[in-house]
């Protein structure tokens, strides 16, 4: 259960070496969680938070714009206290306050976080959003995520996880804000419910790191008490057959 | 090979260029021609106005206690404008226009002109306070409103 979770934290990571000399971050280049609603974002990016929390590095900064209704479990059978105390929850209402919040970062004084985290970015895409606007604000999430990795230093950086909810027939606008966000956002994964994975209430998340590596699908399960798992999806060339996944641990 | 991730990186051939060009600046303290024909080759009509911009040196990196970054560059118009430090993005119209739109250039002048006075080490540095570069990175979206 430990390297479930593990690997697919490390997969939201992952773990790829700089891009250029601006870019200094090794936590892997900054990854876009897409989904639809009761995929499973706002669970994965709390599994992450969970994990990074438990490093030792720095405190994990959780974006979004209302408090979480219940807390997914994540691995394990119950919540880890000290690692909750390291996960910051921050709830800017609107998006001036969420803009407002990325350009004063460097002005906290404390440990710099070691992930930046923001659910429910549509929220704060409502209205009237052209492209330079839409370019702004996922710009400002590289731009803290980079300032905080600076301030980390050598070594693993800040890493960025934004999730989007995306709806099934969206329309040319929804198409070019998605574009314009995958600017940014390079790696990239998709949740989608599956009803024919192992578990009650599975997903299948399938994972583009950009160029950075070859693509990744798993299943990831939650089982009523909420405890999380992961395993790969069966390699196969283009049919998501009744061949489920075994209950056995993932690998990287 | 690396791929070009376009509000990040820049494609390697881009990279490559402008390290040999940094290499060449530094023993001539110029840019040799065959550098520029290859940036304008590859950047067209931008490349001559981000030179331009270089010459004038229009480019500011602003930075602050905090060690976080930020360029302005005054454009031609006069108008300034704010470019990140840490990925591409650039508060002109034709940055939102080309670029993001219609997808039919890598990068505003602006933007190039910050790659190059890099390359050319002809920036001008600014100190600011941790507030006043809130402001900078803050109001800027509705200077362009």
């Amino acid at each position: 259960m430990l390297r479930m979770a593990e690997a697919l934290r490390r997969a939201l990571n992952l773990g790829s070496s700089a891009e250029s000399e601006e870019y200094t971050t090794e936590a892997g280049p900054p990854l876009l969680l897409l989904g639809g609603p009761g995929s499973g974002k706002t669970a994965l990016l709390f599994t992450a938070a969970l994990e990074a929390a438990g490093e030792g590095r720095g405190p994990v900064l959780f974006l979004t714009r209302r408090p979480l209704q219940s807390l997914p479990r994540g691995r394990g059978a119950a919540l880890d206290p000290l690692r909750l105390q390291k996960i910051r929850f921050q709830y800017p209402p609107s998006t001036h306050e969420l803009l407002q919040l990325l350009c004063s970062a460097h002005e906290a004084r404390g440990p710099a976080p070691s992930l930046l985290l923001l659910d429910g970015l549509e929220e704060y895409l409502v209205g009237d959003w052209g492209p330079q606007e839409v370019a702004y604000l996922a710009a400002l999430l590289l731009d803290t995520a980079a300032h905080f990795s600076h301030q980390i230093g050598p070594g693993q950086g800040c890493g960025l996880i934004v999730a989007l909810q995306i709806q099934e027939q969206g329309d040319s606008g929804d198409a070019l804000q998605l574009s314009l966000l995958q600017r940014y956002f390079p790696a990239q994964c998709w949740l989608q419910v599956d009803a024919q994975g192992p578990g009650q209430h599975c997903l299948r998340a399938c994972l583009d790191p950009g160029g950075q590596g070859p693509r990744a699908e798993w299943w990831v399960a939650f089982r009523p008490d909420g405890e999380m798992t992961v395993t790969p999806w069966p390699a196969q060339a283009g049919n998501p057959s009744s061949d489920k996944g075994s209950s056995s641990e993932g690998q990287p | 090979m690396a791929v070009a991730l376009p509000g990040v990186t820049l494609p390697s051939v881009v990279e490559e260029l402008l390290s040999e060009m940094a290499a060449a600046v530094q023993e001539n303290a110029q840019i040799p021609d065959e550098h520029l024909l290859s940036l304008k080759f590859i950047f067209g009509s931008s490349a001559i106005q981000a030179l331009d911009l270089v010459d004038r040196q229009s480019i500011t990196l602003i930075s602050s206690p905090s060690g976080r970054r930020v360029y302005q560059v005054l454009g031609s118009s006069g108008r300034t404008y704010t470019c990140l430090a840490s990925c591409h993005y650039c508060s002109c119209p034709a940055f939102a226009f080309s670029v993001l739109r219609k997808n039919d250039s890598l990068l505003c002048k602006h933007l190039l002109a910050v790659y190059l006075s890099q390359v050319t080490r002809t920036c001008r540095q600014l100190q600011v306070s941790d507030k006043q570069l809130t402001d900078i990175l803050f109001t800027k979206k509705k200077q362009e409103a």
